[in-house]
């Protein structure tokens, strides 16, 4: 397509004002690539403890991540696995103040897709949340918590959620529980230097090998099952050894 | 690298210099004598110890840490105050062979003078030329940072009674011009032995340059040896790794890096096949291959699934490597020597290859300090110290953890 006059002038322009307005010069660098000995940025180990929930919202996290993920034959539940301290150093994080997000408004609905566009951040939602669920099961479940009714009754409750069958006041419970089954798979399924997927149980369970370079040594043994068990950012168990 | 003046330019050059200087008299300096001064410096390594890193060229400032503290290299750059500019010729060629400087200071042997009396008087009179031509540069360097008494520099004089021979070097009638050209540079500007050679309680060298512990890595075994030494080691293979700084499978690290930089990358291919000559040539040390450890010790079974991890991505299952990249750990003599301190200290802290003009793409190698416990470390380098055909004593976890403490 030819160019038109105005369309010259127009990048013309743009391209002195960008000249102009930046006087920033791309880093050269010579001689050896930047190095230092003993670099590495390593996610620190979670100790243990609650970093971000306050105990009585501890109980009811770990009580929803073991419904979500109940233990069964194929595995451990969500509370065993570590689901609910994944959460709790998640949410004491950068996920957790979204300080890795735009976050100004406008704060229009999002689509289905988009999922939560709001003002609050994962905290925020966690801690309002767990407040209103706690306030909406005192009023209709006989003054208990979350964590106080039976396993059948928490299903009931986590289904009514999720069906958007919960009036949470200003908050959407469809959306609340979007966020608490999608950050629980999260914690089943993530390294375990995260806090959760304890012992890689998960990883053992569906055969994942962890995160490793490649399988160049095994790409031609074909119809043979791949003989490394899982291993983590952390390591393996069997890196060690006695005597 | 500086493009190459007219000898007219150069007399010029000095002249105004040694003006703007200070110094009321014209000196006139032929440039080939400079010029071959420079490639001395470059052959004895000069930089290496007396260009801080960053730093101005010659003005001193590298810390040397030895066994009895730190000695700081000084300026020697022409400047009247803080450099060599009262220096005579005389007092220079006293320094580098006799180990005495201006005023009769008694010179500490980390200045390699055990190497440099065997340099030739035309040699360090070029350096000398080639030093006049330097910068001058305004630096004050307090180079004794011994604790007593080693602060004590007369000491040194008792030192040399014991430890010093100087003298030229003498060449081998019965040998080839070329192992001679090797032999002189390895043993004199070079100075080779001043890391490769085993010291003695006092810090001298024994003899043979069959390897020694240094600044936390341990100077392999450059002798005829067949397992450690570099007698498996074509001569290309030997002028490859000293010109571009990788060469068999290996890439230099640790204090050997900047050797290359500063020094053997800008030898001459012909002195570099002269040095390759005379190691080959050099009596291999007498140590055989150790038997190697069993493959069902429990550091050999845990040590090949930690390699399987962390090691293979770059260096392949079979310990290949990737050629001029990642170094190929099966045959390889450095992995094989029989002190592991090199190893440990890649391994802990990481390696970069040398920047040079030949081979710029700096492959490096990163820290596996937080990934790795001492245990860990111990058993994958005994893992490949023992495995496809190597053999070498294994490694111990408290070794590791020393090092680890150490900061190496």
């Amino acid at each position: 397509m030819a160019s038109t006059r105005r369309q010259f002038l127009t990048s013309a322009a743009a391209l002195s004002f960008v000249t102009i307005a930046s006087q920033t010069y791309a880093q050269t660098i010579s001689g050896a690539l930047p190095w230092h000995p003993f670099a590495g940025d390593p996610p620190q180990p979670s100790l243990a403890g609650w970093y971000f929930f306050k105990p009585e919202e501890a109980r009811v996290i770990e009580a929803i991540v073991d419904r979500l993920i109940p233990a069964d034959d194929l595995s451990v539940g969500g509370r065993d696995a570590g689901c609910a301290a994944f959460i709790d150093r998640q949410l004491a994080g950068s996920f957790g103040n979204s300080s890795r997000l735009y976050t100004q408004g406008p704060y229009a609905k999002g689509t289905p897709t988009q999922g939560y566009q709001g003002e609050a951040t994962p905290a925020m939602r966690y801690r309002a949340g767990l407040a209103a669920i706690d306030a909406y099961l005192r009023k209709n479940k006989n003054d208990r918590g979350f964590a106080q009714l039976n396993a059948q009754e928490q299903d009931d409750f986590l289904k009514t959620l999720e069906a958007g069958k919960v009036d949470l006041g200003a908050i959407d419970g469809k959306t609340l529980f979007d966020l608490f089954l999608q950050n629980t798979m999260e914690g089943f399924f993530a390294d375990p230097v995260y806090g959760g997927n304890r012992d890689m149980v998960s990883w053992k369970m569906i055969g994942f090998p962890g995160a490793r370079y490649d399988y160049r040594d095994h790409i031609t043994k074909h119809n043979q099952r791949y003989p490394l068990g899982p291993v983590s950012i952390t390591g393996a168990p069997d890196w060690s050894h006695k005597g | 690298m500086k493009a190459i003046m007219k000898p007219s330019r150069i007399v010029a050059a000095v002249a105004a210099l040694v003006v703007s200087a200070g110094i009321a008299r014209a000196v006139e300096l032929p440039f080939d004598q400079i010029n071959a001064g420079r490639y001395q410096a470059a052959l004895g390594d000069c930089a290496g110890c007396h260009t801080a890193p960053g730093g101005k060229p010659y003005a001193g400032g590298v810390s040397l840490e030895t066994p009895f503290g730190t000695l700081v290299a000084p300026n020697i750059t022409p400047d009247g105050a803080t450099g060599i500019g009262t220096w005579s010729e005389a007092d220079f060629r006293r320094a580098l062979k006799q180990g005495i400087g201006h005023g009769g200071k008694r010179l500490y042997p980390a200045m390699p003078y055990t190497a440099y009396t065997k340099m030739t008087d035309s040699d360090v009179a070029a350096l000398w030329a080639y030093f006049r031509t330097v910068q001058p540069v305004t630096n004050e360097v307090q180079s004794n940072r011994l604790p007593f008494p080693f602060n004590i520099r007369l000491l040194m004089a008792g030192w040399n009674w014991i430890n010093f021979t100087p003298g030229d070097f003498k060449p081998d009638p019965k040998k080839t011009d070329e192992w001679n050209r090797g032999a002189y540079i390895v043993e004199a500007a070079g100075h080779c032995s001043v890391c490769h050679a085993p010291k003695s309680a006092l810090g001298a060298d024994k003899g043979g340059l069959t390897g020694t512990v240094l600044q936390g890595w341990f100077a392999p075994n450059i002798t005829g040896n067949l397992h450690e030494g570099v007698g498996s080691w074509s001569a290309e293979e030997i002028v490859s790794y000293l010109k571009t700084g990788v060469g068999r499978g290996s890439i230099g690290s640790g204090p050997m890096r900047e050797v290359i930089e500063n020094s053997t990358s800008k030898m001459t291919d012909a002195d570099l096949k002269a040095i390759a000559v005379y190691l080959k040539d050099l009596p291999a040390s007498d140590k055989a291959a150790p038997t190697p450890v069993a493959t069902d010790n429990p550091a050999m079974q845990t040590g090949a699934r930690i390699y399987a991890v962390n090691c293979s991505a770059c260096h392949n299952g079979d310990g290949s490597g990737q050629g001029a990249l990642f170094p190929k750990l099966a045959g390889n003599s450095v992995v094989q020597q029989g002190d592991p301190t090199t190893l440990i200290h890649i391994v802990l802290a990481g390696s970069q290859g040398a920047v040079t003009a030949a081979a710029p793409t700096t492959p490096a190698m990163p820290s596996f300090a937080w990934r790795l416990t001492d245990q860990q470390v111990a058993d994958v380098l005994t893992y490949v110290r023992n495995n496809w055909g190597n053999a070498a004593p294994p490694v111990a976890p408290d070794a590791v953890g020393k090092q680890r403490k150490n900061g190496s």
